[in-house]
C-alpha cells in the first residue's frame, strides 16, 4: 500500500492538461517484451525538458508523462519530444518501443519487477497480479479550480468511460490469441480490488471522509492505492481519467487529450445531472460493453430505462464539444476521433487487419512500433 | 578397460555362434544410435546433478562427463568413437553457429558507435596481446602465435548461447555478451583463414597451397552458407511464419550445409556462421526472423560438448603447458576487461566489465579451429597448438561458470532461472 495519507488538494490551472503513457519495451530480434527499462534509464541523457521518463512495475515498461500544459498543442509538443528522446535511446540499446494496451503474446511469467520499495511492495501485496500488470494505459490529468470541482468532475467523467474506453481501445490480442475484446487491458486491471469506479460523493468533504473510511478499514493508505477509472489526484490538483489504452500512435494519444479537455469544459459549464446513484449501477455493465465491443457497445442508460448504441450517442457528444474545443484551441485534435467513429477503425481494428495480413504478431508489434516511432 | 569387462561375453558369444546360425558376429564397434544415446545420457545425468547440487551450468556437467568418460581419463569413449560421434557434432555446433550468425546485429553498431568502438578494441587487443604472449613469453613461432591468437582471440559462440538460453538472461549486458561474441567470432574467422595461408607458407615449400586453401575455406563457406541460406529462405516463404514446418526447413538446410562442408572440407562452424549472417541479412520479408530452432537442439549441445571435452588433450598435460595456458587465459582476460572499460559508453562501466566476464567462455570452435589447422601438418601442429587446446580446456569448464556469474551479476537471469531441458 501506499504509504502517503490524503494531501490537501491543490488548485491548479483550470483545464491544464497533463498525459501519462506507459509503452512497451521490445527486442528488435523478434519483438517480444524485453527487459530494458531500468538500464534504458540508467543511459538516459535528458534533461526533463518535455516531462518525465520513468520506470513502471515491470522491467519491460516504460512511462513517459507530460509538464502540465495549459492547450493540446502545449502536450503534442512534449509528447513528439519525448518520442524523439526515446526513439533516440532505444536505438542506442537496441530496444524497440511500442504502443498498444497489451503486447499481443509475452509470456507474463517472464516479466521482472523493477527495483525500488514500491513495485516490491506491490508484488509482495498481488503477488502475480503484479506481473500480469504489464498492460500499458494512457492517463490523462484535467487541472481542476477547487477540490469541489474535482470531484464533481470525477462523478461527472464516470458518466463517458465508456466513451473514453471505446476510442483508446488497442489490446485485442492477449497471449497470442485474439481476446474478442477491442480492450482486453482492463480486465487485467479489474482484477486488482481497489479497481472500479467512483462511489456516488457530493463533494471534497465526502470524499475525505470515504477516504478515512477505506484508511480505517486498512484497505486504502494512499491515494495510490485507488485504481478507479477516474480519480481525484489531490497533489497535482486534477482529475485523473486512467481507463484509456496507450494508443498506437502519440497523434491518437493527443485527440484523446483533446477530447478529455474539450468534455471537461462542457460538463463544468454546462453542469448536466449526474444521477450518480443510478449510475453506479451500470457502470460496470458499460464498461465492460466498450471494453468488449468498443464503438459498436450498446450502453445502458439507467435515467432513461433504455440501452444506446455509443456510436450513435458519441456522435452528437463530439458535435456538443466541438464548441468548447474550438474555444481551447484544439478542435483539429478531434478530427480523428470524428473520422474514427465514421469509419469504424480504432487501433484494435488495425492490430486485426496486420495480423489478417501478416499472419504472425511478431510482424504486428513490428509494425506497431514503426508507427508509434514515426 | 571396455575389453577387459567385454572379455567373458566375448567369450559366450563366440562360443554360441557356431551353434545359433542367427547371431551375428560379436560387435567390434559400438552402433552410431547407441553410442549417441550413452554419450546424451552420460552427459545429461552429470550435467543436471551439478546444475541441481551446486548451480553450476549443465555445459561444465557435459564436459566433464567428456573428459571423464573420455580417452584421456577412463577410456570409455575412444577415439574411434569420437571420430565416428563427430558428425553429431558437427550438426550440434553448426546448428549453434549459424544462430550466432543470424544474431549479428551490425545495424546496432552503426546505431551505436560505442559498441563499433569496444568490439573493435575487443578482438584487435585481444589478437594483439594473446600474439605477443605466444610469440615472446611462450616462444612460438609467427605463424603459430598467430594461429594461436586467431583461435582463442574469439569468445564461445555455443556456450555463450547455451548459457544464456539456461538462464533465460535479457538485458544489456546479456545482449552486449552475444553482440560481442558474434563480431569475434566473424574476426576470428578471418584471423583462421588467414594464418592457414601463412602456416602452409611457413611449412611448405608449395606456395599453391598457402594461396588456395584459404580461398577454397572462404570461397567454400560463403558459397555453401549462401546456398544454405537461399534455399531456407526459398522454401520457408511457401510456409505459415513461425510453424513447424518452417522450423523442420531451417534445420534441414543447415544439416544440408554441414554435410556439403564436410564433403568438400571447409570448416563447418564457419560455413553456418556464414548461412546464418546470410539468413538474417537476406531476409527482407522476416521470413524466418522469427523462427527459432526447436528444443531438441539441446540434445545436440549435450553430445557435442561431451565430444569436445573428451577431445581435450588432458593426456599431454604438463605443469608447463598449464601454467602458458593459464597464462594465455589472464592475458586473454585483461585484453577483454580492458577494451570494454575503455571503450566507454552510456552502460555503466561496472556493467560494461560484467559484458567482459561474460565474453571469456573459449570452448568448442577453437577446440575444432585448432584440430582444424594442426591438421594440416600433425606432426608439429599437434605440439605448436598445444597452448591454445589447454587454455580452451581450461575454459571448458571455468567459461560458462564466468558467463553464468556475468548474468547473474547483471540481474538479467529470469525468474526461477530454469531454461534448457529442464
Amino acid at each position: 500500500m501506499s504509504g502517503k495519507g490524503l494531501e490537501s488538494f491543490k488548485d491548479s490551472a483550470p483545464l491544464s492538461l497533463g498525459v501519462e503513457l506507459e509503452l512497451q519495451l521490445v527486442s528488435r530480434r523478434d519483438f517480444d517484451l524485453t527487459r530494458g527499462a531500468t538500464d534504458l534509464l540508467g543511459s538516459l541523457d535528458y534533461d526533463g525538458r518535455f516531462g518525465e521518463i520513468k520506470l513502471e512495475i515491470t522491467e519491460s515498461m516504460i512511462e513517459i508523462s507530460t509538464q502540465a500544459q495549459r492547450t493540446v498543442d502545449g502536450i503534442a509538443a512534449d509528447l513528439a519530444g519525448l518520442r524523439d528522446t526515446l526513439r533516440q535511446h532505444g536505438e542506442r540499446n537496441n530496444i524497440g518501443i511500442c504502443g498498444g494496451g497489451t503486447h499481443p503474446f509475452h509470456h507474463w511469467p517472464d516479466r521482472r519487477i523493477c527495483p525500488g520499495d514500491r513495485f516490491s511492495g506491490l508484488y509482495q501485496r498481488y503477488g502475480y497480479l503484479a506481473k500480469q500488470f504489464t498492460v500499458f494505459g494512457q492517463h490523462i490529468h484535467v487541472g481542476c479550480t477547487s477540490a469541489d470541482e474535482a470531484i464533481w468532475l470525477t462523478q461527472a467523467l464516470g458518466v463517458h468511460v465508456p466513451a473514453f474506453i471505446a476510442l483508446s481501445a488497442s489490446s485485442p490480442f492477449v497471449d497470442g490469441v485474439d481476446s474478442f475484446y477491442q480492450s482486453a487491458r482492463l480486465n487485467a486491471v479489474s482484477a486488482f480490488p481497489l479497481s472500479g469506479q467512483c462511489p456516488p460523493l457530493n463533494d471534497w468533504p465526502d470524499f475525505c471522509r470515504h477516504f478515512e473510511f477505506l484508511q480505517a478499514c486498512g484497505i486504502a493508505q494512499g491515494i495510490k492505492d485507488l485504481y478507479w477509472d477516474v480519480r481525484p489526484k489531490p497533489e497535482f490538483g486534477t482529475v485523473e481519467i486512467r481507463v484509456c489504452d496507450t494508443p498506437l500512435s502519440i497523434e491518437q494519444a493527443i485527440a484523446l487529450a483533446a477530447f478529455a479537455q474539450s468534455l471537461a469544459r462542457w460538463l463544468l459549464r454546462t453542469r448536466p445531472p449526474l444521477h450518480t446513484d443510478r449510475q453506479a449501477h451500470v457502470a460496470r455493465y458499460n464498461k465492460f460493453q466498450a471494453c468488449r465491443f468498443g464503438l459498436d457497445a450498446e450502453i445502458s442508460d439507467p435515467v432513461g430505462l433504455c440501452q444506446q448504441p455509443l456510436r450513435q450517442t458519441l456522435a452528437p457528444l463530439l458535435e456538443a464539444i466541438s464548441e468548447d474545443a474550438s474555444a481551447l484551441g484544439c478542435l483539429h485534435w478531434l478530427n480523428p476521433l470524428k473520422n474514427q467513429l465514421a469509419e469504424g477503425a480504432g487501433d484494435a481494428a488495425w492490430l486485426r487487419e496486420r495480423f489478417q495480413e501478416q499472419g504472425n504478431l511478431n510482424d504486428v508489434v513490428r509494425e506497431a512500433s514503426e508507427r508509434l516511432m514515426r | 578397460m571396455i575389453e577387459r569387462l567385454l572379455a567373458p561375453l566375448r567369450s559366450v558369444w563366440e562360443s554360441l555362434i557356431e551353434r545359433l546360425l542367427f547371431l551375428p558376429p560379436f560387435p567390434e564397434t559400438i552402433d552410431s544410435l547407441a553410442l549417441f544415446s550413452l554419450l546424451l545420457v552420460v552427459g545429461l545425468l552429470i550435467g543436471e546433478w551439478l546444475h541441481a547440487h551446486l548451480r553450476w551450468p549443465k555445459v561444465i556437467g557435459y564436459v566433464l562427463a567428456g573428459i571423464v568418460f573420455g580417452p584421456s581419463a577412463l577410456g570409455w569413449i575412444s577415439i574411434e568413437a569420437l571420430a565416428q560421434a563427430r558428425p553429431i557434432a558437427d550438426a550440434a555446433l553448426g546448428l549453434l553457429m549459424m544462430e550466432v550468425g543470424r544474431r549479428l546485429d551490425l545495424s546496432w553498431l552503426h546505431r551505436n558507435p560505442e559498441l563499433l568502438r569496444s568490439t573493435l578494441a575487443d578482438i584487435s587487443l585481444s589478437f594483439a596481446l594473446i600474439f605477443a604472449f605466444a610469440l615472446w613469453l611462450v616462444g612460438l613461432s609467427p605463424a603459430w602465435a598467430a594461429a594461436t591468437a586467431a583461435v582463442t582471440m574469439a569468445s564461445a559462440p555455443a556456450v555463450v548461447l547455451l548459457t544464456i538460453e539456461e538462464s533465460r538472461a535479457q538485458g544489456q549486458v546479456t545482449e552486449r555478451i552475444i553482440l560481442h561474441t558474434a563480431i569475434s567470432s566473424a574476426a576470428s574467422f578471418i584471423a583462421f583463414a588467414f594464418v592457414l595461408g601463412v602456416v602452409h607458407a611457413e611449412l611448405s615449400e608449395d606456395w599453391l597451397n598457402a594461396v588456395v586453401h584459404p580461398l577454397w575455406v572462404v570461397a567454400g563457406a560463403v558459397l555453401i552458407g549462401g546456398l544454405g541460406a537461399w534455399l531456407a529462405l526459398l522454401i520457408a516463404r511457401a510456409l505459415p511464419k513461425r510453424s513447424l514446418a518452417q522450423v523442420f526447413v531451417l534445420v534441414a538446410s543447415a544439416l544440408l550445409a554441414v554435410g556439403i562442408a564436410r564433403m568438400l572440407a571447409v570448416p563447418v562452424f564457419l560455413t553456418l556462421f556464414l548461412m546464418g549472417v546470410l539468413l538474417a541479412a537476406r531476409d527482407r520479408r522476416q521470413t524466418l526472423r522469427y523462427t527459432d530452432l526447436p528444443e531438441g537442439h539441446w540434445l545436440l549441445a549435450i553430445v557435442l560438448f561431451v565430444i569436445v571435452g573428451a577431445s581435450l588433450p588432458w593426456q599431454e598435460f604438463t605443469w608447463l603447458a598449464g601454467l602458458q595456458a593459464l597464462g594465455l587465459l589472464l592475458v586473454r582476460a585483461a585484453a577483454k576487461a580492458a577494451a570494454l572499460a575503455w571503450s566507454g559508453g552510456s552502460l555503466p562501466l561496472p556493467k560494461r566489465l560484467l559484458v567482459g566476464v561474460g565474453i571469456q567462455p573459449l570452448s568448442a570452435t577453437a577446440v575444432f579451429m585448432a584440430y582444424e589447422i594442426a591438421g594440416l601438418y600433425p606432426e608439429v601442429g599437434r605440439s605448436a597448438l598445444a597452448l591454445p587446446l589447454f587454455a580452451a580446456a581450461m575454459m571448458e569448464l571455468l567459461g560458462p561458470a564466468l558467463c553464468r556469474l556475468a548474468l547473474g551479476r547483471s540481474g538479467e537471469c529470469g525468474a526461477g532461472e530454469k531454461g534448457g531441458i529442464a
